[in-house]
């Protein structure tokens, strides 16, 4: 199955705060959305389609953003499109985009993800509305266990994880947390929130928003000649499965698994750990962190934990996984997964800044959503053939 | 026949209303109408971005109405709890003198007889104003503007609402869950069994998962009230608006004796957050019988008998 190349030539982000009291719903968007365009050098003109991705309509109490937020993102007349896959959301509208590209349907698509957390609760959305909401940590907690039974991990990696990304965060301009004086100790002595999770090793509530602008590779060439580099997208795959059903391993995921494989086949990669320079995981709690690397298999299982307390997910590490901070340190839901993405791509365009790897030229982001069921992952590269 | 189980969702919600929403819930607080201009258009309620265009609109806010010409309109006969008036009226959208637009809002013209397209309308103001799109209770009949009480104007500006919003959901119950939900209330665990494959489901499921097939009452079987804690989250509650905890809670997994099915995130009876863990033997406790002689599930109940020694029973959450 062949398809058109897609070159990444614009990324954008708001500022992200527990409040972004000084923007309505659209500012918010709009700061991120402008951001990507400005870095693209294009025009509201140029874009060809607009794909918008956020958490439940709950968050917010506004049905249908995408005809509330059609004039902010000067969308008027032209096709717009809403993804909803949970915590995921925000990786799997970047992919639709990269589709309309890569199908030739659109030349030009900007992607945007948002969530504004501050005008709603997430633990009332997540809980339907009703009392005694488990919350996303409540949630994940009996997979955390279970990990760290079966796979013997030392107790201190989760906190090792929730230190490395905030000292990340520093060096992210955008970046909500920033706890300068991040420890272990510090870690170690917050509150036990969801039992093996405590307070530091969880995601804060964000308003923010990510935008990404996609074109063709005409595009991307033009970019690329103006000497602004493109990411290529190299492979994106989505999987999903049934919250609950006998036999289910929600640890080491098959969709998990199978969403990765695809990624893999698709740009030809077999020894992930070795052929991809960094990773942006979708990281709400410490412990995702060697989970992910070991249900995506870039490392094998049991061994993940090996790799961050080694110190190999640090940036500077040979492996560094959330260079950007990560969720840990912001996580405006509905935008979380497009700020992965977004990371991975700026990483091969080294345009990263602070938290630049070295050489980066392919990166792997991934998301992930509800129980731990929806998966999207791509793939980005500093040339479209990086393997050849 | 489908029967349905009735909810609601209610929530305050917030809204940072931005600098052009917020001028025009300030201008409200003032007993004032504001558009903002769009190169020789004015547009009501004022936006931050051209709606053509996309570009953003400088901020040059006009003035409109009081008074304006009613465009379009349908009659509500049956007015909501969330409807802004308790009695009939008409949702018209109004072209406020001096604007372009229709602006959207309530004229409370005491029966249908009454409204026309092309009819003439004015705001009734609230005395008490908060910057918000009811301080304007309704539009009515008329021409000329009525007096305004003038309230003390918020003298700071507008730059928060909240909304109120409410949800009211009807959900239909399958004769699977109808059954499952008789079952409980006799306090027993209905599960049903795949014809095909075996697998054992709670919480009566329509279909096997895996093998798609239909599950009928002929497949349902009486569950054990006997079981061990698999796996288990102690939540320490954040406080929302219809929280109900405010204590560190326990929910536990519980595998039935026997079978193959585990019950996710239960509640627990008479055992404290520490001494929840892997191992432990529970049963389960219904309430006393309802005025209708229905019971439901209160929670699991340590047995008092030995744990259960298995290392792999933490990895039974599903």
């Amino acid at each position: 199955m062949s398809k058109n190349p897609c070159a990444i030539i614009g990324i954008g982000q708001t500022q992200h705060k527990s409040r972004r009291w000084d923007v309505s719903l659209g500012g918010l968007v709009r700061e991120a959305a402008s951001r990507a365009l400005e870095d693209a050098r294009l025009t509201w003109a140029d874009v060809d389609a607009v794909v918008l991705g956020k958490a439940p309509d709950l968050f917010e109490g506004v049905m249908k953003p995408e005809l509330y937020l059609t004039d902010a993102l000067g969308a008027a007349g032209k096709p717009m499109f809403r993804v909803h896959t949970a915590g995921s959301v925000g990786g799997t509208t970047g992919i639709v985009a990269a589709h309309l590209v890569e199908t030739g349907i659109h030349r030009t698509v900007l992607a945007v993800a948002y969530q504004k957390q501050s005008e709603g609760n997430a633990q009332f959305a997540l809980g339907s509305g009703k009392g005694a909401s488990l919350g996303a940590g409540g949630a994940f907690a009996p997979y955390m266990r279970s990990y760290i039974h079966r796979t013997g991990a030392p107790l201190d990696v989760g906190p090792m994880v929730a230190v490395k990304d905030r000292q990340n965060a520093l060096k992210n301009p955008y970046a909500h947390l920033k706890l300068a004086d991040i420890s272990l100790e510090k870690v170690k002595a917050s509150q036990m929130m969801w039992d093996p999770i405590r307070y530091l090793e969880s995601c804060p509530s964000s308003d923010g928003a990510c935008a990404v602008v996609l074109t063709d590779e005409a595009g991307g060439l033009a970019a690329a000649a103006d000497g602004r580099p493109p990411a290529w997208v190299l492979a994106s795959a989505v999987r999903s499965e049934p919250s609950s059903f006998p036999g289910r391993d929600a640890v080491w995921s098959a969709g998990a698994a199978d969403c990765a494989a695809d990624v893999y086949r698709q740009a030809g990669i077999t020894r992930p750990r070795e052929q991809i320079d960094c990773a942006e995981l979708y990281v709400p709690f410490s412990w995702y962190e060697p989970m992910w690397l070991e249900a995506h298999h870039i490392v094998g299982h049991g061994e993940g934990w090996k790799l961050t307390e080694r110190g190999d997910t640090a940036l500077g590490g040979a492996f560094p996984v959330n260079m950007s901070g990560g969720v840990l340190s912001t996580n405006p839901i509905g935008a979380s997964g497009l700020l992965r993405f977004a990371e991975a791509a700026l990483q091969v365009r080294g345009m990263a800044g602070e938290h630049q790897v070295d050489g980066a030229r392919v990166a792997l982001a991934q998301a992930y959503g509800a129980s731990a069921q929806y998966f999207s992952m791509w793939l980005v590269g500093s040339s479209p053939d990086p393997f050849a | 026949m489908t029967t349905y189980v009735e909810s609601t969702v209610r929530f305050p919600y917030k809204r940072s209303l931005g600098p052009v929403i917020g001028q025009f819930m300030t201008g409200l607080t003032e007993a004032r109408l504001l558009g903002i201009r769009a190169d020789d258009r004015v547009i009501v309620p004022p936006v931050e971005w051209d709606p053509e265009t996309g570009e953003q609109l400088a901020h040059e806010f006009v003035e409109v109405g009081p008074a304006g010409t009613v465009r379009s309109w349908c009659w509500v006969e049956k007015p909501t709890t969330q409807h802004p008036l308790d009695r009939p009226f008409a949702f018209a959208l109004i072209e406020l003198d001096g604007a372009s637009t229709g602006f959207l809002h309530a004229v409370d013209a005491g029966r249908r007889e009454a409204m026309t397209t092309g009819m003439r309308v004015v705001p009734r103001w609230r005395t008490e104003r908060r910057g918000h799109i009811t301080d304007v209770e309704a539009f009515v009949p008329g021409d000329q503007p009525l007096p305004v009480e003038r309230a003390e104007p918020a003298g700071e500006p507008v730059t928060m609402m909240t909304y109120d919003a409410e949800v009211h959901y009807l959900t239909p119950v399958t004769e699977n869950e109808t059954r499952v939900g008789q079952a409980a209330a006799e306090g027993r665990f209905l599960g049903l069994r795949c014809p095909r494959c075996a697998r054992l489901y709670v919480g009566g499921k329509n279909d096997c998962p895996i093998c798609a097939v239909a599950l009928t009452p002929q497949d349902e079987v009486d569950l054990p009230q006997r079981g061990t804690i698999t796996n288990y989250v102690i939540i320490t509650p954040v406080q929302y608006p219809g929280q109900t905890e405010t204590e560190p809670f326990a929910r536990v997994h519980v595998l039935l004796d026997g079978v193959d099915v585990v019950l996710m995130f239960q509640p627990v009876v008479d055992l404290a957050n520490d001494d929840v863990r892997p191992g432990v033997r529970v049963s389960a406790v219904w309430t006393p019988p309802d005025g209708t002689g229905r019971r439901a599930l209160a929670g699991w109940r340590p047995t008092g008998e030995p744990d259960v020694d298995d290392p792999a029973l933490v990895n039974r959450i599903h």
